[in-house]
């Protein structure tokens, strides 16, 4: 097995983080060998993921990992903020509600595109972790 | 003193494998080819077996996977589960060589009694019975999940019927992972032939329910945005009963009641028509 | 960063080339809107051959800008999705991107021109007199 990739950690401040962002995930995922398929689906979560970070908290960090073991290939995302948090995590979920005007498909579509997806927010602290998992 | 059992290792070895061999070949080996490298893996097999029986007996015997006779017992079943053998053979191979030794240690010395060591032979059987049983199905269970994996590769062919269509025969059962699969294999085709009609040919799909009808949309709508049409071929009349009962309509989507309608249909789309050799040519 | 917008006749065609910002989407929304308007155009093909993501922002700059269009009077295709793109918009939601598709300029511009003859409009294209 080789060395696991360096991690990127990456500011979110203005909307051209967003694509920084993205394009380091991208990047990570190509070279740890997942398809083109997955490489898009994980940019465009982090895309969606940055972008709630700008629009509801202002600033928020991105970390990147390659957190591979012996059995399967693993690309994980951790999005944080100290923005005011997501007040109804149930109703976020929910496809179609939104609260900025968009089509509500952000947060439930995010979950739809990657295989693990966790959120944990209350005030002042919001953090979404995402990943992709392959076997070997 | 020595033990029984170290007195037949000690002075029967050669009889006894040979006894077990036989048997074998007899019983076993009668319908199949049998490779000479099966004899050297069952007598190093045998050795340790003997090897085992003659160390200290212990009341409750299990078989380490680690050590040499696990090593051994698992290579010779791997083996025996990658042929394809019946489990009743491979697991009545160890049965034979136990009623050998059984009726051996009984012959040896017919005035004091074996009971402790038929017991103790009885142990040591058991765990290997046990051991090599749920080796065989260990790896009959990964033989069948690679072969699943590779069945799954090459049930979604794309294929080209004409310039620029496509023809995509779903067969089977379609799951989640499946309709991803066959997803992505379509759009990257399309897109690769650039595809103006996609011929969606279901007639191989067993049951059409809403889960299904559901990936079919998906498929459909992702197609679509790609700027093919899709024309869906071979829905039973019990699927088109059973999808619009269900309220699913596939809207902007051509249906043909049979892949040769389709076919017709979706040449029309690119312009081409199928007519008769002596038909006169349009000018 | 600026979109060109070229013109040809009465149809207008943009091609996306970048991995745009949300402003640079904003400003290519207003931008295209005001050139339809300014030479009444009939259609409008948009090429988004090189956006390798098109999340539900992204989806959502496509559509309203498209609908603007069709209220200006003109006819709308979306040309040159990505395979992987188009996957994963429909794995995020189906109907996100609600425009007609094609899969590249010429086939858009050919599907644009039959829109535009069907609509039996008296303005045709290259009747510049109109």
């Amino acid at each position: 097995m080789s060395e696991p990739l360096d991690p990127a950690s990456l500011p979110i401040r203005s909307t051209l983080d967003i694509v920084t962002a993205r394009h380091a995930a991208r990047e990570l995922c190509e070279r740890l060998g997942f398809g083109k398929a997955d490489q898009t689906r994980l940019a465009t979560a982090v895309s969606e993921l940055a972008r709630n970070v700008i629009q509801y908290a202002g600033v928020g960090t991105c970390l990147i990992e390659d957190e591979s073991d012996a059995h399967s290939r693993r690309i994980q995302v951790r999005i944080e903020d100290q923005g005011p948090g997501i007040p109804n995590l149930e109703l976020a979920l929910t496809d179609g509600y939104s609260t900025s005007g968009g089509l509500g498909a952000g947060l439930p579509g995010t979950r739809r595109l990657t295989d693990v997806f966790q959120i944990e927010s209350v005030p002042g602290s919001t953090r979404v972790t995402i990943a992709l998992v392959k076997p070997r | 003193m020595n033990t029984a059992f170290q007195r037949l290792q000690h002075d029967q070895r050669a009889e006894l494998l040979a006894d077990w061999l036989q048997h074998l070949t007899t019983t076993f080996d009668r319908h199949h080819a049998h490779p000479s490298s099966l004899d050297i893996q069952r007598e190093v097999l045998f050795n340790a077996i003997l090897a085992t029986l003659a160390g200290v007996p212990s009341d409750d015997f299990r078989l380490d996977p680690e050590s040499e006779l696990g090593r051994h017992l698992s290579r010779l079943i791997a083996e025996q589960a990658r042929q394809l053998a019946n489990p009743a053979d491979s697991i009545g191979s160890l049965l034979a060589l136990k009623s050998i030794l059984a009726r051996a240690l009984i012959a040896l010395d017919a005035e004091s009694p074996v009971i402790d060591e038929l017991l103790w032979l009885d142990r040591v059987f058991d765990g290997l019975s046990l051991f090599a049983f749920k080796s065989f199905v260990d790896i009959r269970e990964r033989l069948i999940a690679e072969q699943s994996l590779s069945l799954l590769e090459l049930s979604t062919p794309v294929l080209r019927v004409w310039h620029q269509v496509l023809l995509l025969p779903l067969v089977g059962v379609i799951d989640t992972q499946r309709a991803r699969q066959v997803t992505e294999r379509l759009l990257e085709s399309i897109a690769q032939y650039e595809a103006r009609v996609t011929i969606l040919d279901l007639t191989g799909v067993p049951v059409l329910d809403t889960s299904v009808a559901q990936h079919l949309m998906k498929t459909i709508d992702a197609a679509r945005l790609l700027g093919t049409r899709i024309v869906m071929t071979g829905i039973s009349p019990e699927g088109a009963q059973t999808l619009t009962k269900l309220g699913i309509r596939f809207a902007d989507v051509i249906s043909r009641a049979t892949l040769r309608a389709g076919i017709a249909e979706a040449l029309l789309i690119v312009g081409r028509r199928i007519a008769p050799l002596n038909e006169e040519r349009p000018a | 960063m600026r979109i060109p917008i070229l013109r040809l006749e009465r149809i207008l065609l943009v091609s996306i080339q970048v991995d745009l910002t949300d402003n640079d989407a904003m400003q290519f929304q207003s931008d295209l809107v005001e050139r339809v308007a300014e030479i009444e155009a009939l259609g409008v093909a948009i090429d988004i051959t090189a956006l390798d993501v098109v999340d539900s922002y992204m989806a959502r700059v496509i559509n309203d800008t498209a609908n603007m269009v069709r209220l200006l009077g003109a006819e709308v295709v979306i040309c040159g999705i990505q395979p992987f793109v188009a996957l994963t918009l429909i794995e995020m939601g189906r109907g996100l991107l609600g425009a007609d598709c094609a899969f590249n300029l010429s086939q858009a511009l050919e599907m644009l021109k039959r829109r535009i003859a069907e609509r039996g409009d008296t303005r045709f294209i290259g009747d510049e007199d109109v």
